[in-house]
């Protein structure tokens, strides 16, 4: 009877073109703003790194003030960046995790040959960063080990400045002056361009990748500070010396841990690290050293912004609003069919069998405006990928079209159940004398 | 076939109630043809749409080829219909968007047999009309008369026991009329129980019992004879122009 349905569906559609038009508009359009905000909301919530990210644990330790704590919401929590001192001592230089990332975000100033100098988007970090979060690389590589403990000054592009600086040539080996110091390109970048910048989500959590990386070990030398977000409680933090000297909190620290074993190890080691400040007379606070798993973390700090929530909500609620105006118009419809209904009815149709075969129809109506609306929607994330400037950012994965394909059949459901009820419960006998 | 006792109907609005049918005793055996007359209003209809399991009844006992009907779910009041139950109605009734073939499936669907069993029944009953070589054709294509074979086709394809009539010949001449009326006729003395609902005494006259229906109530019951025209008076002129 599925086949007999459809078939009675798919006639009933073409009968009546206008009707259908405007049925599977509403839910196209429908279907189209719902797909669209909830990939949105999807990218931006959803895992950045599968099958990876339970290994990557945010480093926090409680280096705050001995009178207050970091956040008298909840003064269970520690601070959310670390001091320089810290992501150097107790992330950068301890040999315990598999990988390991100290970074910050800054804007330092490019100086191409025989053009204006810009100023650019910069992570500086240490060459973990790129394996640690699966970085994926067009030319060259990260800056090995051996250049960093020297102190190279060599950069990693993003594939976007590459372009500017270089066309699509392979940079590598490629010299640029960055602020007043001469690097050399070690790598360049592929497109890359998470919905969110989980690495950094205190920052400007949407914001692009950076656009230049450069290593750790040059930030003090060169005083680089950060373009962020800082947090302190001491005093004397305003300078490039006091900075990196303070209490202030302003770097972030990303460890890989690849069993509980190595996670216990490090645990301890970083429990060891505190009590021995303490000992010097810094974390005066209990140990509260906390190694936060990267989804958590997310979760805790709410990165996803509340409005791609907010959206997503009213989106749906848009959804329904078109399902439930789609009611009169199948309703219209249906019961001008009540006469033909009749005839069914007495030919053998029990009311169950009526009930499905306009449920089948609504159904299709709905599959007709769904496909519409999917179509619309990849439409639209392009179009608000081109406003972004960036790469492909939001893009219709098949998770979310096996979505918007669910959400158009809740959608037929809702907008389908009551017509369908009504029809099968004419009394057959009322309208065989009519046809 | 038919064994109605004591059934009565009642049609409830909101302050008034209209008996439709009254405490009708009846039994119709198998193979019989009967017609059903009565003047409009006086529950021909309902009688139609009891029998045919269309509505429901308030009062009395209604059997249908030995089953009692009187507390059957829809579903069951619907298979039984579609299997045993073929209608024919005064507007035909034909599906306008389905073609002939189409429309003599309608049955066979919901009796969930299979495509080859359905076909044949179909390009049988079809053939047994006259219309094996209209399939294709819609009803808007067809004249009354080759409607109603459809429709007739459609009511037997499903092999019923039971063929309820509303009006069969209403929409036609005279002409047509009679061919429809001499395949019922066909129909009735291959075994199938007919009841056929007309205002056509002509009609009527050539069923085997005709029952009256008035105000609901089942007025007499006529023999189980066609009747004569008129009933022989003694007067020879009258004699004269009847022979």
């Amino acid at each position: 009877m599925v086949g007999y349905n459809l078939k009675l569906g798919w006639q009933s559609l073409r009968r009546t073109p206008v009707l259908s038009s405007l049925a599977i508009a509403a839910i196209a359009l429908g279907i189209g703003v719902a797909t669209t905000c909830v990939t949105i909301h999807y990218l931006l919530a959803g895992d950045p790194l599968p099958g990876k990210s339970d290994r990557l644990f945010y480093v926090r330790l409680d280096s705050w003030d001995p009178e207050r704590p970091f956040d008298s919401d909840f003064p269970e929590r520690p601070p959310n960046q670390l001091t320089y001192r810290d992501a150097l001592a107790a992330v950068v230089e301890s040999d315990i995790p598999a990988r390991k990332a100290a970074m910050f975000r800054a804007r330092l100033y490019l100086h191409p040959e025989g053009a204006q100098p810009f100023s650019a988007d910069t992570r500086v970090t240490t060459r973990d960063f790129f394996a640690l979060f699966a970085v994926p690389f067009r030319f060259g590589d990260a800056w090995s080990a051996e250049a960093e403990a020297r102190g190279e000054a060599q950069v990693v592009l993003s594939a976007e400045i590459n372009r500017k600086l270089f066309g699509e040539a392979n940079s590598v080996g490629r010299t640029i002056k960055i602020d007043q110091q001469i690097f050399t390109v070690a790598g360049v970048l592929a497109p890359w361009r998470p919905a969110l910048k989980f690495y950094d989500i205190h920052n400007g959590s949407e914001r692009s990748p950076e656009e230049i990386y450069i290593p750790f070990a040059l930030a003090r030398p060169l005083g680089i500070v950060n373009a962020g977000n800082t947090s302190s409680w001491g005093q004397g933090w305003q300078t490039v010396d006091g900075k990196y000297d303070s209490e202030a909190v302003w770097l972030q620290g990303w460890v890989e841990l690849e069993s509980d074993s190595q996670k216990q190890a490090y645990q301890s080691f970083l429990d060891q690290y505190t009590d021995g400040q303490r000992a010097a007379g810094r974390f005066q606070r209990k140990n509260n050293n906390q190694l936060q798993p990267m989804r958590a973390w997310h979760q805790q700090e709410e990165a996803v912004p509340p409005s791609a929530k907010s959206l997503m909500v009213i989106a749906l609620a848009f959804l329904g609003i078109c399902a439930v105006n789609l009611i009169g118009l199948l309703l219209g419809k249906f019961l001008a069919r009540a006469p033909e209904v009749g005839v069914r009815r007495a030919l053998g149709a029990s009311r169950a069998a009526v009930f499905v075969q306009h449920l089948v129809e609504c159904e299709l109506t709905a599959v007709g405006g769904g496909l519409a609306g999917i179509l619309l929607s990849w439409g639209v994330l392009g179009v608000i990928n081109r406003a972004l400037e960036g790469d492909v950012h939001y893009r219709l994965d098949l998770p979310m079209i096996g979505t918007g394909f669910g959400l158009t059949l809740v959608a037929g459901l809702v907008a389908g159940l009551y017509p369908a009820w009504r029809i099968c419960s004419v009394p057959p006998a009322t309208h065989l004398k009519l046809q | 076939m038919i064994r109605l006792e004591h059934l009565s109907k009642i049609y409830r609005a909101a302050l008034v109630e209209t008996l439709a049918l009254r405490d009708l005793d009846l039994t119709v055996a198998a193979g019989e043809f009967v017609a059903v007359m009565g003047p409009s209003g006086s529950g021909k209809t309902s009688f139609l749409n009891v029998v045919g399991l269309l509505d429901g009844f308030d009062q009395g006992r209604y059997l249908l080829d030995g089953q009692d009907v009187s507390r059957l779910s829809d579903r069951d009041s619907s298979r039984l219909r579609n299997e045993k139950i073929g209608f024919i109605f005064q507007s035909f009734n034909l599906i306008p968007d389905l073609d002939v073939f189409d429309n003599v499936d309608v049955p066979l669907r919901y009796r969930g047999w299979g495509a080859k069993e359905r076909r044949e029944a179909i390009l049988g009953a079809l053939e047994s009309v006259g219309l094996g070589a209209r399939t294709k054709h819609y009803p808007a294509q067809l004249s009354g008369g080759q409607q109603q074979r459809v429709a007739i086709a459609r009511a037997l394809a499903g092999r019923p026991k039971l063929l309820l009539a509303d009006e069969p010949t209403g929409n036609l001449d005279t002409a047509m009329a009679r061919e429809i009326l001499e395949m019922l006729e066909t129909i009735n003395e291959q075994g199938t129980t007919i009841v056929m609902v007309t205002h056509d005494p002509e009609l009527a006259r050539r069923a085997s019992r005709q029952i009256h229906l008035l105000d609901g109530r089942l007025l007499d019951v006529a023999a189980d004879h066609p009747r004569p025209l008129f009933a022989p008076t003694g007067d020879a002129a009258m004699t004269t122009f009847v022979s």
